[in-house]
């Protein structure tokens, strides 16, 4: 139990920056999932915690020590590895007491620890066993023993069940975030999937092209997102660019009330705040797709960009039908920063004039 | 840059590859250097540096000896004799491995290890007394003989692997448009092959060219190749020059060796070849 | 494997029976010179060296005479012992420089890597007579080092040149390249992984090495001192230019018995001595290389 802490960690490799100012607190027992596309340097960051790449720049603190330059042996992390990474010429067992033996227990103890490990993760009896005999859910729950049995301050997982199918990967991330809540050990895990973050984390840190776009509670990050790029990444999101002139954000037919200074602006519109009357306007709807629960209707706006809005039900409406769309809770960008955010009432949206 | 960044720039500068690839440079490309010096000197008197005149005259004087002329014109045909030779016997039979169900495939196909598993020149020897009662020694076709059984693995073994990797659908889609099997084979599946067999077979010219003990055990003194007459420069020639421009001309193929090998064969593919 | 054969057959158009015929006759020729160039000669070497004429010329019969004079006579023991010495202490610096040199090869990358790999494989482009020649320049008396030395005023180095540490360090630059080769090849099947994580839970470089590297590419490690001990035990070239006249490695004293001496029954003897003392290297060889084989048709 303990907490990281990241100074304006930096890492380029030659001269290419993989990660740039990152800057983050993970408290005592929080669970924090780094979410990002491939290349966005998520997995960096936590191999510059676990001390596998060094940081060109900046510092990493555990429990207020600095141990940046530490070599992994020597950190109080542990890390389970996208492979799960298990020795194959040792048997589960092995692989668990490895860590033990290199500290000089006893073999007693050793074992006495395995087993309770292994009772842990629920593969109790598992210790003789080769590992090319586990299956993959199996060699991951290993793989988590034997980063649980050292005790490790800061447990990391890198896209730990990337490799497994659905169903599996499911019940794993519960087991861990069960896992986690008992033994109150802090976490930092890296995915690239917003499902798996938006049901693991106590905090989401979105990052993009090595920089930290937003770090915040995962409902947060879907209702308020702080950048263009968390708005598009976490759910859906319909993104317009236009022009703010005179206090109204205009874009072909769609005018918006936007109390800010001239110049230009991206829309930021979720599906289901997008409210559409089918009949009239400069819209066509090239397509409905009928979920069952709902229906997401795809509509061209004139200046070419493709909206989806989120509809009760399918309507009785044919492609190429005239559309207008009206915003009912918006959000302007402006050099990545946010803007403006309109009134959450929902209906009492500001003037939206289709012609 | 602060003072911090430049000392964390300064930790990730990997020091161990710099140093090694220094050392290494020096033990490895150091001596070929000195050969290389030596090739252009005219007059390098101890302990200078540098040779102190440098200049073309022993290329003329090495050029101009008969037993250089007499002994390249040796290698080469003795190099194109055997690559000819162990083509036309191995490449069949690497089809046939790679390719038709005959009783007894793996066993004679594991048998030209057996090559390998020797001490190469115990098995020269063994060959060598035999050759004696045959009158082979100190004759080209001896020399020829003895050079083919060096070549066998490499060149049924790597065209073994190439016939097996030709990939069987694009053969079956040449059928499915009509071609005979043998236009198949000249048309798909050669191609499709050539680069590992052309390698095996450069693999082959290379090492003949190169092949010492075989040739020295055998050859002497009729047959002089290139590498015996430069063991002859390197112990009796107390001209120094002429050995060193005739190691540059001897390096030639192994050169051009290397140029073609470094598109053909990665590291990887190499030591899996030699059962890593 | 066998299905692709057989449908081999098929797209050659021929039916399985032939196909099994023709691939004998294909592979006959090649295999009928392993028989008569490798196996008869072999076989013809022990047989000969044990079943000599009797002392009155006439008559052979069973007798160790020529294996009692090799190993009572002081000369060829000698001779054994310096190929001995020669085979293991070149085997020993090999594996001490090219172990650690793959393992950084392995994990390392950048320009510096790349760098050193082109180095290390480098000399498996430099024909060992070219190398024999450049030692004498470089290390031979009035060589490139004592050029060097004298010139920052230190004396002379004493040469290995016509010493045992001559054909040792002719061996080791040699085979530097096959032997990392051979060590890479095994060493890929170490995932970079697997040696995190146990550095991960606690294990320095001695440990890693020790518990997690070394187990898996312990196999190559003997393939490659196979391949070199095979090539060493018996190397003419190295030896007979830079070696010391007297002890002599096996292969100069073979080619010496064979050619000046003219005692083909003492020659075969000898070689037959470096086929005994090669065998388990020789087989271990050839096992690993048939299991690998097996491995890869699977």
């Amino acid at each position: 139990m303990a907490t990281l802490t990241l100074q304006s960690l930096g890492k380029s490799f030659g001269t290419t920056a993989a990660v740039t100012g990152v800057d983050l607190v993970v408290g005592d027992g929080e669970l924090v999932c780094l979410l990002g596309p491939s290349g966005s340097g998520k997995s960096t960051v936590l191999r510059m915690v676990g001390g596998f790449e060094g940081p060109t720049a900046g510092r990493v603190l555990i429990d207020g020590q600095d141990v940046t330059h530490l070599p992994p042996e020597r950190r109080p992390t542990s890390m389970m590895f996208q492979s799960h990474a298990l020795w194959s010429h040792m048997t589960v067992a092995g692989n668990i007491g490895f860590g033990l033996r290199l500290r000089g227990l006893s073999r007693a103890d050793v074992a006495q620890r395995v087993d309770a490990a292994l009772d842990t993760v629920g593969l109790p009896g598992y210790g003789p066993r080769r590992t090319d005999q586990l299956s993959g859910g199996q060699a991951q729950r290993v793989a988590l023993a034997r980063s649980l049995v050292l005790e490790p301050k800061i447990l990391l997982l890198d896209e730990p069940f990337a490799s497994l199918d659905q169903h599996l990967r499911e019940r794993l991330r519960e087991e861990v975030r069960d896992l986690q809540k008992r033994l109150r050990i802090t976490m930092v895990f890296v995915t690239h999937g917003q499902d798996e973050a938006l049901a693991l984390a106590d905090r989401i840190v979105v990052m993009d092209r090595g920089r930290v776009q937003q770090a915040d509670r995962p409902d947060r990050l879907y209702r308020a997102p702080a950048t263009p790029f968390v708005a598009g990444f976490i759910g859906q999101m319909n993104l317009i660019a236009g022009e703010v002139a005179g206090g109204r954000f205009v874009q072909g037919a769609m005018v918006l009330a936007a109390p800010v200074a001239d110049g230009p602006a991206l829309l930021a519109v979720r599906p289901e705040a997008l409210a559409v009357s089918f009949g009239t306007g400069a819209g066509r709807l090239h397509r409905v797709t009928d979920f069952g629960s709902h229906a997401v209707a795809e509509i061209d706006l004139p200046e070419g960009t493709r909206v989806k809005a989120h509809l009760p039900e399918a309507p009785d409406a044919a492609p190429g039908m005239p559309v207008t769309v009206t915003p009912r809770r918006h959000t302007l960008y402006r050099d990545d920063r946010v803007l403006w955010v309109s009134d959450t009432a929902p209906g009492a949206a500001p003037v939206a004039v289709d012609a | 840059m602060s003072t911090a960044d430049l000392r964390l720039a300064w930790r990730d500068v990997d020091w161990t590859g710099i140093v090694l690839a220094a050392v290494m440079a020096v033990v490895i490309i150091g001596p070929l250097v000195v050969v290389g010096l030596w090739a252009f000197a005219e007059v390098w008197r101890f302990p200078s540096l540098l040779p102190q005149e440098w200049g073309l005259r022993y290329w003329g004087m090495t050029l101009g000896r008969a037993d250089v002329w007499a002994a390249l014109s040796v290698s080469l045909q003795l190099s194109f004799v055997v690559t000819l030779l162990s083509a036309l016997i191995c490449l069949p039979a690497a089809y046939a491995f790679a390719r038709l169900d005959f009783p007894g495939r793996d066993v004679l196909f594991l048998s030209f290890l057996t090559i390998q598993a020797f001490p190469r020149f115990g098995l020269l020897i063994s060959i060598a007394t035999i050759f004696l009662t045959l009158g082979l020694v100190g004759t080209f076709w001896g020399v020829v003989l003895i050079q083919l059984v060096n070549t066998l693995m490499f060149m049924i073994w790597i065209p073994t692997a190439a016939f097996q990797n030709v990939d069987r659908r694009l053969e079956e889609a040449a059928r499915d448009v009509g071609a005979g099997p043998i236009r198949v084979f000249w048309s798909v599946t050669l191609p499709q092959a050539f680069p590992a067999i052309a390698a095996a077979i450069l693999l082959t010219f290379v090492g003949t060219f190169y092949e010492t003990e075989g040739a020295w055990l055998i050859g002497a003194p009729h047959v002089r190749t290139m590498p015996i007459l430069m063991i002859s420069f390197i112990n009796n020639q107390l001209v120094v020059q002429l050995g060193a421009v005739l190691s540059l001309m001897l390096w030639v193929p192994s050169f051009l060796f290397l140029l073609m090998a470094r598109r053909w064969m990665g590291p990887e593919a190499l030591g899996r070849g030699l059962g890593g | 494997m066998t299905d692709t054969a057989t449908s081999g057959g098929a797209a050659t158009g021929r039916p399985d029976a032939s196909g099994r015929v023709t691939g004998l006759i294909l592979v006959a020729l090649p295999v009928a010179m392993v028989m008569t160039m490798i196996v008869w000669p072999i076989g013809l070497a022990i047989l000969d060296t044990l079943w000599l004429p009797g002392p009155d010329g006439t008559g052979a019969r069973f007798s160790v005479a020529s294996y009692r004079f090799f190993f009572s006579d002081g000369y060829s023991l000698g001779n054994l012992w310096i190929t001995i010495w020669t085979t293991a202490v070149s085997t020993a610096i090999l594996m001490a420089i090219a172990i650690p040199l793959s393992i950084y090869l392995r994990f390392r990358t950048g320009r510096a890597a790349a760098v050193v790999q082109a180095l290390a494989i480098f000399p498996l482009f430099v024909p060992s007579i070219i190398l024999a020649y450049a030692f004498v320049r470089v290390l031979g008396p009035n060589g490139m080092v004592d050029i060097i030395l004298a010139n920052i005023g230190l004396p002379r180095i004493r040469s290995p040149y016509l010493t045992v540490w001559g054909p040792v360090i002719g061996f080791v630059w040699d085979n530097l390249p096959l032997t990392v080769v051979i060590l890479l090849a095994g060493l890929s099947g170490v995932s970079t992984q697997a040696v995190e994580a146990a550095r991960d839970v606690g294990a320095g470089r001695i440990a890693t090495f020790r518990h997690i590297i070394l187990p898996r590419i312990g196999p190559s490690i003997l393939v490659a001192a196979s391949f070199v001990v095979l090539g060493l035990f018996s190397a003419f070239t190295f030896p007979y230019l830079l070696g010391p006249a007297a002890p002599e490695m096996m292969g100069p004293f073979m080619q010496r018995t064979f050619g000046d001496v003219l005692d083909p029954v003492q020659a075969r003897t000898q070689a037959v001595v470096t086929f005994l003392f090669c065998a388990a290297f020789g087989w271990f060889y050839v096992r690993s290389i048939a299991a690998n084989r097996r491995r890869m048709a699977r």
